[in-house]
This record gives structure tokens, sequence and C-alpha cells, in this order.
């Protein structure tokens, strides 16, 4: 997925995992120093203990008061059907639940488990075409009605109408390959089936689905907000974005689009039915509307009133240098996201892979990081997929300086001109001055390079049409979940290029690479983390399509009061299914 | 008196439809479609298509422009006949789909904040400013005066954003003297609304008057040289009399006229310091929805504060003629 408007703007998940039982990927942090040295491990459990509720209680922790998050913006959006951003998702987890979801507890260690459901999903006939879910015992929702696989069905059913688009595709596509995923099928609206086809629910506690081609990413696909439940009476449609009908542990109190959002606790909500949220807090206000800096500001001198408060904002650059201070370094949360940026490299301008080889040394990333907050924005980057991805292995093919290195460049590029280069970048402020920053660092090197800055809202829309007129651009990715198949796929598949709207910005399109992309997405996914890092390395040594510039990362602040706040390695933001509130 | 008013009020109406033209000529004419915008991460052409019918901005501008016009007077139905029908009640100055709420409701919200805010400020900057002018004006060349027009000098060549932030770094999150500007609506609680807004009535108010103080002593001292007001002096009038009765209504004149235009062009949206200080307010929300392409909002935010500048002109020129007997509508 990638960042829109400048803005993150994403759901996602990151970090290892491999599938089918219980097998383990280890990966070490090997992203060239990223702020916190955990090691990132992640698996897929299918152990009863694993799967069962209660959470594991937090050492120390209380239950009671409420957490504040400030935010700049207001949610885009909070239905299941149309969340697709981290920060939503992790605040759509704690209205409603989905078949599954992550364990973690800030080590690094990752489980993908049943949420609702009693585990990740039993492949049927082990060839990951049909895969079952069965819910657990004593679900309700706020009512106190019980929740039932039909309207897990009813969840995804509306995913297709139109209206309600702007959430993840994954399934849909899944139950509709070839073409738009809702081209037959628009959802129970106007008219339509209440259930779209290949989903079956025999009985209110089991559903089915079943693909036609396999998909052994199903389990990750699950833990999306794709499969909340909604039930059908509840479903308010439009208007369900103010106020979804709560599965999980807290509901809307009250929501003020733009101001603030309150979430009270759910009462028909058993934590014995549930091994992921421990729900200390008895509420959390999410206040809307403020500066980045005015929120670094207040967390940073830690008033009474704001001792309870956190943000998903980052630190900005201004107010960093106050965080190391003591009193305030505690109360940082720090580390790497899954998403990478890169210097894409248009291919079908510039064919020649040396002066791609010469871009790579001639690029100066130290300089693009300083020009958005230095290393605490993101480190180093020389590998396509990000260092929270399932299997990872660091690998620096070229072995560039931070600073970039001109002498090598001349040296690759010997006799040959290179004709001057338009860089497109997005017209906003930090953009901007990161596109300087590499057009400086460029030129140094010699290339004679141009900026074009690009309207944010339109950014993407120009550099995603086929013919464009740019040579290089700037572009972020992350993974929908933490395997690569979620990045080498949409960004290197050469037969996804179509003239407008392409993810593939490189424009690379190399038949050996697009076989190998099919041969790994039928293997199982035990196999694939390795096949996926081995065919990043490949695609780096042979091709090099375009330049990976940074991994990125977050640093945020949160509050006194605030205890076991850790980044989480699935959203790569705070978590909150296990803070509480020191009494 | 009423056919001045009758004639304002159909220059204001036609100002206000000419402006609303434009504005929706203008976002006509965006390179991008708030359909994109709001579309998700996998919207192909279909997708985009289906939001532009719902947001209704497939059809021709000139028809856009009549079912918002209609809309004010006898209200709106989006997508009728189908599940996802909205209603919009009269005066819809359009439904925000971002927002999933109509337009109406967003400004019955962020009004009462930038009213809040122009409010206090306006009568701190009227109130300091004017007297400390015409204090000057009479103490012209003491050092009171010396003084006064030294800090107004400071004031008047600061910023809101470089004052806001000094004020909120010394009494907010250095000091914790005044808790974060917040806004509580004054029915609620009164005390809660004024403590909230402190910092941005102080910050605005102290800007403000700092002109203010420099253009009613200007005018005052003005007034005072005229040969009406050396006639009183000499017939023996009363100082008292002469300053308050002759000069003072005579010098307040032209402040009257700005001080209309001012508060009119900040109720408008005071996007800086609603923005220094965390206040949703109207222009807030106006550059938010800029940057969002959301036009609904856009277009309604820009039509309110044109109506808050045909507004304030015509209490102006009315209230010229009350303090000025020179002055006679007609």
């Amino acid at each position: 997925m990638r960042f829109k408007g400048g803005a993150l703007v994403v759901g996602a998940l990151a970090v290892a995992l491999t599938a089918a039982g219980c097998s383990e990927t280890t990966n070490d942090d090997g992203g060239g120093g990223t702020t916190e040295n955990k090691t990132q491990t992640g698996s897929i459990s299918y152990e009863a203990a694993d799967n069962a509720g209660p959470a594991k209680p937090v050492d120390g922790a209380q239950k009671g008061g409420t957490i504040t998050i400030m935010q700049v913006a207001d949610f885009e959006h909070l239905d299941p059907a149309r969340n697709y951003v981290n920060v939503q998702q992790l605040t759509g987890g704690l209205i409603y639940r989905s078949l599954n979801g992550y364990i973690e507890d800030g080590s690094g260690k990752m489980l993908l488990v049943g949420d609702l459901a009693t585990n990740p999903g039993t492949d049927v006939n082990k060839d990951c075409k049909v895969w079952e879910f069965k819910l657990r015992d004593g679900l309700k929702y706020e009512d106190g009605s019980p929740i039932t696989s039909k309207d897990v069905a009813y969840g995804i059913a509306r995913t297709f109408a139109d209206e309600l688009n702007e959430g993840p595709h994954y399934i849909q596509s899944w139950l509709y390959p070839g073409g738009a995923y809702n081209a037959t099928y628009k959802g129970p609206y106007n008219g339509g089936a209440a259930t779209p086809e290949g989903i079956e629910t025999p009985d209110d506690k089991t559903i089915r689905f079943n693909f036609k081609d396999p998909h052994c990413d199903m389990p990750y696909a699950a833990a999306l907000p794709t499969t909340s439940p909604v039930p059908q009476a509840k479903d308010t449609k439009g208007q369900y974005d103010l106020r979804p009908f709560s599965s999980g542990p807290y509901k809307v109190k009250t929501y003020t689009r733009d101001n603030v959002l309150e979430l009270e606790r759910n009462t028909n909500w058993d934590p014995n039915t549930d091994p992921i949220r421990n729900a200390y807090p008895d509420g959390f206000k999410f206040t809307f509307g403020l500066e980045a800096q005015q929120i670094a500001e207040r967390l940073v001198a830690d008033a009474p009133a704001d001792q309870a408060s956190m943000t998903w904002t980052d630190t900005p650059p201004a107010v960093l240098p106050r965080t190391t201070q003591p009193g305030v370094a505690e109360r940082v949360a720090k580390g790497p996201t899954q998403y990478v940026w890169y210097l894409g490299v248009n291919n079908q301008r510039i064919k020649d892979i040396n002066i791609r080889k010469a871009l790579y040394y001639g690029l100066d990333r130290d300089a693009a990081l300083k020009a958005i907050g230095g290393t605490s924005a993101g480190t180093p980057a020389s590998t396509l997929m990000s260092p929270t991805t399932a299997g990872f292995q660091a690998f620096d093919v070229y072995n560039a300086p931070a600073t970039g290195d001109p002498a090598k460049v001349k040296e690759i590029l010997g006799s040959t001109t290179v004709p001057p280069l338009v860089l497109a970048h997005s017209n906003t402020p930090l953009r901007t001055a990161q596109a300087e920053a590499i057009r400086a660092g460029l030129a140094k090197s010699g290339f004679q390079v141009t900026l074009k800055p690009i309207e944010a809202t339109s950014y993407y829309d120009e550099v995603g049409r086929k013919n464009n007129p740019y040579d290089l651009y700037l572009h972020g990715w992350g993974s929908d979940w933490p395997t690569g198949s979620t990045i080498i796929p949409p960004l290197y598949d050469g037969r996804e290029i179509v003239e407008e709207g392409n993810n593939n910005l490189a424009y690379f399109n190399e038949p050996s690479i697009n076989a190998e992309i099919d041969r790994i997405k039928g293997l199982p996914a035990a196999e694939a983390d390795a096949a996926w890092t081995a065919l990043d390395k490949r695609i780096m040594t042979e091709f090099l399509p375009e330049i990976p510039a940074y991994y990125d990362a977050t640093h945020v602040l949160y509050g006194s009061k605030v205890g076991n706040a850790f980044l989480s390695d699935a959203f790569g933001a705070l978590q909150v299914n296990k803070v509480y509130v020191k009494q | 008196m009423i056919r001045f008013l009758t004639r304002r009020i159909l220059v204001g109406v036609m100002t206000l439809i000419v402006i609303s033209v434009i504005v929706f000529g203008l976002f006509f004419a965006v390179p991008s479609s708030p359909a994109k915008v709001m579309c998700g991460k996998n919207c192909d052409a279909a997708s985009i298509a289906a939001v532009e019918r719902r947001l209704e901005i497939d059809q021709p501008i000139v028809e856009q422009y009549t079912k918002f016009m209609k809309g004010i007077f006898v209200g709106r139905t989006y997508a009728p006949g189908s599940d996802f029908e909205v209603r919009c009640d009269a005066p819809c100055l359009g439904f925000s789909f971002r927002n999933s709420e109509p337009v109406t409701d967003i400004l019955k919200r962020t009004i009462p904040v930038t009213l809040s805010i122009v409010a206090g400020a306006a009568v701190l900057w009227l109130l300091i400013g004017v007297s400390l002018g015409m204090i000057s004006a009479l103490r012209k060349g003491t050092l009171f005066d010396k003084i006064a027009i030294g800090v107004s000098l400071v004031g008047a060549s600061m910023q809101v954003f470089f004052f806001g932030l000094i004020l909120l770094f010394l009494l907010v999150y250095t000091t914790g003297l005044l808790p974060f500007p917040s806004y509580t609506p004054i029915t609620e609680d009164p005390v809660a609304w004024a403590t909230g807004l402190i910092l941005p009535w102080v910050t605005l108010g102290f800007l403000n008057s700092a002109i203010y103080a420099r253009l009613s002593r200007a005018q005052m001292l003005e007034t005072l040289s005229e040969d009406y007001v050396r006639t009183a002096r000499a017939k023996g009038l009363p100082l008292r009399r002469v300053y308050t009765k002759h000069a003072l209504r005579a010098a307040i004149t032209p402040i009257v006229t700005i001080a209309g235009l001012d508060i009119g062009a900040s109720l408008g949206g005071t996007f800086i310091t609603e923005t220094i200080f965390g206040l949703r307010g109207l222009g807030k929300e106006t550059v938010e929805a800029v940057g969002f392409l959301n036009l609904p909002i856009v277009v309604a935010t820009v039509l309110l504060a044109a109506v808050f500048i045909v507004v304030a002109n015509l209490i102006v020129d009315v209230l010229y003629a009350v303090i000025d007997p020179r002055v006679r509508l007609s």
C-alpha cells in the first residue's frame, strides 16, 4: 500500500511470520541500524493456549482511567468495510473484532491467532482454496445479541458496494477473480444477495470461503477489518462510519467529526473470548484538529491533564532535540514501520541499467532523511522489502555510502552521457525539501535534475499514468500484511501494468521475474518467505528497476501515566490493546 | 432608511450570487477529482465514476449549481431511490460525504468557535486599542503617550503565529499557568468557555489593539486640530464635553468602518489563530476542506465568509448614520 497525499494512509501489518502450523521466522533488524534493536519474530499460531482468552495479563497493569489520543486529523473511516489506514485499524480494533488478529507483547514476538475465530483458519483441502473458520462461544454485540457467522458474511458482502469501497479488496477479488472485484456482485444493497458467491455459512458458528485459486495468505487477509461482523439490522450504510456496532471491548459514546471521538466500555464484551485485547482503560478519547507541534510540545511538557495522553503523530523535527532530555526520553516510542521509500526510476525512459546503478550511488540518502527529520524519520535502505517483512534478510548489493559516491558514479558511467532528468515529487513542504536534497546530491555526481512538483492530491494519479513524462519520482509502499506477497507482486509484476493507476511505478516488466512471482505465490507460506527475500535480492542484483532510498520509521511521544506503551509491529504505531493508565 | 436597506441587501445578495458562481467555477476547474481523493487505494475507473455519481459531480456544472441553490431553499436528496439515499434539509448547503453529515451541521459546530474567538478578541481590541489611542492623543507627548505608542508599534509589527506561540510556550508548555486552549460552549460552562479562550483572545486582542491604538490616536489628533473643536473650546465648553461630544464622535467614525470590516473578515475565519491554538473554527475547517477537495464545505464556508463581510458592511453603514449626524441614509 502506498502513502496517500503525503500522509500515512494504510492499514497494515508488518513483521515476520509463516503459515500452516506454528513454524516461525526470525528477523534480525538489519535495516541499517533502526532505532530499536529488538529481534522481530512472528508466526501463525494454532496452539490452543495462544488462541484462548483471556489475553495474558500485563505486569503491573491496572484497570480504569481514560487514555487520550491526540491527533492532527480525524479518521477517514471507521466503518470496517472502509477502514484501510493503520491507526484507523488500531482504533477499529477497539470497537470491532475480525476473524483473526495479532497478539503482541512489545518484545518483537507477534502471533497471528483467531480473534472471533477459534483458530487462524483451517485449510480444508490443504490446497489453500477452501478456508473454514469456526466462531467462539459466547460472542456478543454491544446489545447482548449473539455474533453469528452470517454477520461476518454480511460484513464482507457490504464491502462490495461502490459506496463503501475504500477498504482492502483482497478477499473480494479472491472470491471474484479476473477483472474488477465488484464487477458482477455489488453488495447486499439495492436488491443484491446478502452473501457473496463462494462464502458459505452452514450454521451460525461456521464460515467457509471457497476460492477458485489457492490463497495461502488467507489467515492474514482474515485479520483485516474486512471480516468484521455487521448485523444486517444494524447496517446504517453510509452512516455506519460514525457509529460502528460494537463487537469489541469498547463502543462509541460520542463522535463529533473532526473534533472528538469517545469510546466507553462495551459491557457485553467477554474478555474470556478474546486472546488479543486486555482493555484496561475504562475509555478512550480521541481529540482531532491539533498541530503536530502542539501535540509534541504538550507531551514533552507532560502537564497533569496530558499525562494519560499519547499520539500516533510523528514528533516534528523542531521538537526532536528536547525528546532526549531526562523525563522525556523514557516516554518516546520509536522504531521502523512497514514502509519503504524509493527513488522510483521510470524504466520506460531510463532503460540502461548502468544509469540506474549510477543513480543508486549518486543518491544522498543521508540528505534525503535529514530533510524530513533525520534518523527518527528513517534509515537508509538497500532492499526492496522492509525489515519488518517475514523472512527478511539484510543485504546490500552495491554498498553505497549513505551520502552517495560521486567517484563511483563517474566510474560506472564512463563515457555514457546521461540526459537531463526530471524528478517529480508531491508538492508538500516535506517532499519538496526532500526532493531538493536529492536533486542537490545527484548534482554533485554530475546528474542534471529538474524538479517537477505535482499537487499532492493528484500526485499518484500523475506518476501512475503509464506514459508519464517523468524520469524519477519519490514514492512509498508498505505491505498490507508482513509477507512479500503484498510488496513484490504489486510493485514489480509487469503484467499488472495498465494505462492508468499503476503501482508498478518503475514500469518494470521482466518475464523471468513474473514467472518467479507466480511460482512463489503457489508455495506454502513457510517456504514463500525465504523465496520472496531471494527474489528481492535477484531483482536488485540483476535489474535494479528502482532505488530503495530509506526504511520509514516512526517516533512518537506519550504521557507519563500511559503504561505499557510500545509500538505494534503489526501496525507500525503505538498499540492500544494492552496500554493502561497508571493510577 | 428602508429604501437604503433594501438597496444594500439586494446588492449584498447579488454579490453573494456572483461569489457562489465564481467558487463553483473555480473548483470545477481543479485538476483532481474529489472522487479520486476519496476513493481507496485500489480505485479503478468504475469506482471513481460511482463515487462521482454519489457526489453528483458527474453532472454539468450548471446543473450542479442549480441543485445547490435550490437545496438552500427547499432541501435536497442525494442518490434518490437507492439504499444510500441521503436527505439534506433546507437550508441545505451541501452534504459532506467525507464527514457523512450535512454541511450545515458542520457550520453549526464551527461557527460558534470562530464567533467566540472573534467576539472576545474584538471586545479587547476595541476597548484597549481605542481607549489607549484616545488617551494618548489627549496626552500627546507625555510618557504615557510614548509608552503606549511604543508598545503598539511592537504589537503592530508582530504576527499572530509568533506572539501566539510565545504565549503558548510561556503560559502553557513551560509554566502550566493556563490550560491548552479549548472550546466549551458558553451555554454549557461559561467559566470553561472563557478559560479555554483566554489565549486566543489575548493574542488577537493585543495585536489588533495595537493597530487600533495607533489609528485612534491619529484620528483623534486630527479631529482635535479641527476648527470646530477650537471654536468649541473658545466658547468655553468644558474640555470633557468637547472631547466626548464633539471630537470623539467625529474621530470614531472611520474606526467603526474598519472595525466592522475587521470583525466581518475575522468571522470568515481566523485560520492562523485557530490553527495555533488547536481550535476547530470556520477558518481551519475551510483550509482543511480545500486540502481534501471537500467541495461542499469549501463552497459553503466561502459563501458564509462573504455573508459576514456583506452584513458587516451593512451594519457599519447604518452605524455611520447613528454616530455621525452629517451622514444620512438615502
